[in-house]
């Protein structure tokens, strides 16, 4: 048993053992087993204690409890008179207590941001309504872009006010807010929203990722090296990717991930089209023009930026067939799984 | 796109390389290849073609920047004619939304049935054969991304007009749709008859195999117009595609007489009036200051500046010292960073190195404290036992119809209203729950709720949690040093815009594993009778790993009881299986516990 564990057992027994009447029983009983006591905050310690000891830990802790309880009620027992051997366990089962659990979602956007806290990143957000300014002109679309179409973007108030459609639109907002405070280093997570169909494949509202730098002398190197960091945490350090031209309004140079596919490693099948490719993402070199609507010079300044989609990866993860379950559906988690 | 490759060849003579390379080359250089298949004995390719590339719509584009990728030469296959004919067509450019149109007669044709090579040509596009005449005007539209058009003059007479329509109130095409016009339809019409749209021809003038004489038309337009009015009529066909892009106005001649000469090839006849060019605006083509270091300085890599002047050359660039001029097709550079670009894909993206990330910089730490506050309060309430949910930005029912946001176009009839508030979402999730009969849930919510205020639409942080047990929620929320006046509820949501917010969050690390429940959750008990008492813990851990993970949701064991006669234990177990019929569930159950 663990030495703190044995330590507290041989305290508590020793005081069970000095118990004299019931109501000094009853106050013990609270101190160890009542909402706040000692046994529930020793569980609630699970999360902090490694995942290789957690297993051994938890043993070790319900044992505990076991002993503690049945010493009580031998105490107790001692006082009064019982019919048969029955251990009345009531409510305490033997169980670990009820553990919460964040959303997959949540959870992988975690693990990103710990990834860029560690590169100087900070966090960022932005609205969800928005301009069309910040959405689209203040990102180089071009103002017959098919994106801006109704069939495309939800508006609130056609053509100003509408759900932000990418997490770039963070980024406008991050550049115009912070031109005078530079260099940035921001990765911002965030829910966007297109006019699409709900089903089993598609949602109108999904998850993105994305992370923006803007310094002297970035460079595409900066911004693969990054990216591919970035995959190797969210996949394993054998996951490969590849980088290739890709075009976005955003950005100059535009820069694809692909990751190879992981059910056919590359020689094609259903799941990546036949192409042994899965598109990951966009990224690319902040454009020019991008930073000078956002009133930095592109002379003196340059960025990269790359966004990325939560949702399919998380259903990958999690072993997910259905958009749907993400979002106020069928997902749930197991109780006491930690 | 599809891509025949020994179409590709015919521009590219000299291009003897694998498919499989081919396809990834075309893909590093921003042409992204899916795959290539072989039909009717050719390797045909399907390309995504990027929304900047619209002469990449046609081989001729393709060919141009795979000939400087591998640096090989790009076969001109058109030469011009000239036309020896005084006819001048009367044919009208009523509109400024035509940027270039050509037009010649051709007299004494005959139109057959397409040949062979044609027909595969077509199959591989997934186009239908029609006639050798019809055939080779989509022919050229593949070859150069141009679309174009014939049409039969015994049924159009030779007077065409470009207008924006004003008198026809309806059109058929070409495949017999009927559609209603108005006037911001752009239009090729005769004076009595509607004759095309500008990206779909008429059933009004259509080439049939009778077809003796036709007069062919080439044209670029006003892209906005072309998408207006496909969008507008709901048509969508190769034509409008490529139409809707920035196309060269310079390519239209090569293409006009690729096709005028095919057709005299393959049908005959004479060219029988003056070629008719409308070509009202010429085109300003830009000069760009540019760098050649640049390129290494925003790639990261040592690029030679030779290289990078090289590789312009062969694109098509004009370099007069530090200017240079883009190709005419090329309508996508215009400035130094698409120059910059185009010298980094054609020395090669994966010839950066992927394994030098940033190097950590002491930054101020710009993150909204807000957000530290909502980290902060999601690992309270895990650590309380609540499971976090997401819901539907979009609901169903305003809460309060003078405040709430509606959404103007959203395709979902039964999400119109930005939601005011998390409960009714997080009600549909317990509904959810309980039909599932997840046991004693609680769980969680932090999103954005929406109003309207005045003119102004304003967005708030909220959270929302639910509770089996309201007693334990009040608790909760203590511990959380949040402050109710709600006294008995299983739901509360409270705006946490106003709480305090933490100046610093460490987050804690979690990565739990989230299933998707596709049945109920069935519970089921197990009395198993032991000689001897056991460690209870013990007996979870052998009876879950007897049972698996797959199905297995909780299992606990409810209670213990020693028999004063027999002297045996019986332990009580309580098993909860998960996406499992009941059938399924309780023979898994019978065969786990030994009870068969």
């Amino acid at each position: 048993m663990n030495q703190n564990l044995q330590n507290i057992k041989i305290q508590y027994l020793e005081k069970i053992t000095n118990l004299k009447t019931d109501k000094e029983l009853e106050s013990l009983r609270i101190e160890l087993f009542g909402r706040n006591g000692l046994i529930n905050d020793l569980f609630s310690k699970i999360k902090e204690i490694p995942n290789e000891e957690k297993k051994q830990y938890g043993a070790d802790l319900n044992q505990l409890k076991t002993e503690l309880e049945e010493k009580l009620k031998n105490q107790n027992v001692s006082k009064t008179e019982t019919k048969d051997l029955k251990l009345e366990i009531g409510n305490s089962e033997i169980k670990l207590p009820k553990i919460g659990h964040l959303h997959p979602i949540t959870q992988t956007e975690r693990q990103l941001n710990e990834v860029f806290k560690k590169l100087g990143f900070s966090v960022y957000n932005g609205p969800e309504i928005v301009t069309d300014e910040f959405n689209f002109a203040r990102l180089n679309v071009p103002k017959d872009h098919p994106a801006m179409d109704m069939q495309d973007t939800i508006y609130i108030k056609e053509p100003k006010y509408l759900l932000r459609t990418q997490t770039s639109t963070i980024e406008s907002y991050l550049l115009a807010q912070k031109n005078k405070d530079l260099p940035i280093r921001a990765a911002f997570p965030g829910s966007v929203f297109r006019n699409e169909k709900v089903n089993r494949s598609n949602h109108f509202v999904f998850h993105q990722y994305q992370a923006v730098v803007v310094d002297k002398n970035v460079t595409m190197k900066d911004l693969i090296g990054t990216m591919d960091l970035m995959f190797k945490t969210l996949y394993g350090p054998d996951v490969v990717v590849r980088y290739r031209c890709k075009y976005y309004p955003e950005v100059e140079p535009g820069v694809g991930p692909d990751m190879q596919c992981f059910n056919c490693h590359g020689k094609g099948c259903p799941l990546c089209k036949y192409a042994g490719w899965i598109e990951m993402g966009g990224s690319g070199m902040i454009h020019p023009k991008v930073l000078e609507m956002a009133g930095i010079d592109p002379k003196i300044w340059s960025g990269f930026a790359f966004g990325m989609g939560l949702d399919r990866w998380t259903m990958a993860q999690k072993n997910i067939k259905d958009i749907r379950t993400l979002m106020g559906g069928n997902l749930a988690y197991k109780p006491n799984e930690l | 796109m599809k891509l025949i490759y020994s179409e590709l060849q015919k521009f590219l003579p000299d291009l003897k390389i694998e498919p499989t390379q081919l396809r990834d080359d075309l893909t590093m250089i921003g042409h992204f290849t899916n795959f290539f298949e072989e039909i009717d004995g050719q390797i045909v390719f399907d390309l995504d073609i990027k929304v900047n590339r619209g002469d990449c719509l046609g081989y001729y584009g393709l060919a141009r920047d795979l000939a400087v990728f591998y640096n090989i030469p790009l076969k001109n296959l058109s030469s011009e004619i000239s036309s020896s004919s005084n006819y001048s067509l009367p044919i009208k450019v009523n509109t400024e939304n035509v940027k270039r149109v050509m037009s010649v007669k051709i007299s004494n044709l005959k139109n057959t049935l397409s040949p062979i090579w044609l027909q595969t040509f077509l199959k591989c596009h997934s186009v239908n054969s029609i006639n050798t005449l019809v055939d080779l005007t989509n022919y050229i539209m593949f070859l150069y991304g141009i679309p174009n058009h014939a049409f039969d003059t015994a049924k159009s007479t030779d007077n065409l007009i470009w207008e924006m329509n004003s008198k026809f109130k309806e059109f058929t095409s070409l495949d017999g749709s009927k559609l209603i016009l108005d006037n911001s339809i752009l239009m090729i019409n005769n004076p009595d008859k509607s004759l095309s749209l500008s990206f779909w021809g008429g059933e009004a003038c259509a080439i049939g195999l009778n077809t003796t004489e036709t007069i062919i038309e080439v044209a670029i337009y006003n892209r906005v117009i072309v998408r207006q009015n496909s969008r507008q009529l709901k048509s969508v066909t190769e034509a409008s595609i490529r139409l809707e892009k920035d196309l060269d106005e310079e390519l239209v001649s090569t293409a006009f007489n690729h096709l005028l000469n095919l057709i005299l090839e393959n049908c005959g006849g004479q060219v029988s009036s003056q070629i008719f060019d409308h070509y009202p605006q010429k085109i300003e083509l830009p000069k760009i200051e540019f760098d050649p270091q640049k390129a290494s300085l925003i790639s990261g890599i040592e690029i030679p500046t030779d290289f990078s002047l090289d590789c312009l050359t062969r694109l098509g660039c004009q370099i007069n010292n530090s200017l240079i001029t883009p190709p005419s097709i090329r309508k996508d550079i215009s400035i130094e960073a698409d120059l910059i670009e185009e010298v980094i894909r054609f020395w090669g993206y994966q010839k950066i190195p992927i394994n030098q990330p940033l190097i950590y910089k002491e930054l101020p730490d710009i993150t909204p404290k807000e957000i530290y506050l909502i980290e902060n309060l999601k690992d309270k309430l895990t650590e309380l036992g609540y499971d976090e949910v997401l819901t539907w930005p979009l609901v169903t029912n305003a809460v309060n119809q003078d405040t709430v946001i509606t959404t103007q176009n959203s395709i979902n009839s039964e999400a119109i209203y930005l939601r005011q508030s998390l409960i009714p979402s997080l009600l549909q999730q317990l509904d959810q729950y309980n039909r599932f009969k997840l046991p004693n849930p609680q769980f969680f919510e932090i999103g954005k709720v929406f109003f309207k205020a005045g003119d102004q639409f304003v967005e708030k942080n909220a959270l929302g949690i639910y509770s089996y047990n309201s007693d334990q929620l009040l608790t909760d929320l203590q511990q959380l040093n949040i402050e109710t006046n709600i006294t008995d509820n299983n739901f509360i949501e409270i705006i946490i815009d106003d709480l305090l917010k933490p100046d610093q969050y460490t987050p804690k690390s979690d990565n739990n594993t989230a299933y998707e429940l596709t049945s109920q959750i069935i519970t089921l008990n197990a009395n198993l009778i032991l000689d001897t008492k056991e460690d209870p813990i013990k007996l979870i851990e052998k009876y879950s790993q007897i049972i698996g993970s797959e199905f297995l949701w909780k299992l606990i064991i409810t209670d213990i009881y020693q028999d004063s006669k027999s002297n045996k234990y019986r332990y009580t177990f309580q098993a909860s299986y998960f996406n499992l019929d009941d059938k399924k569930a309780k023979s898994l159950h019978l065969k786990s516990f030994g009870l068969i």
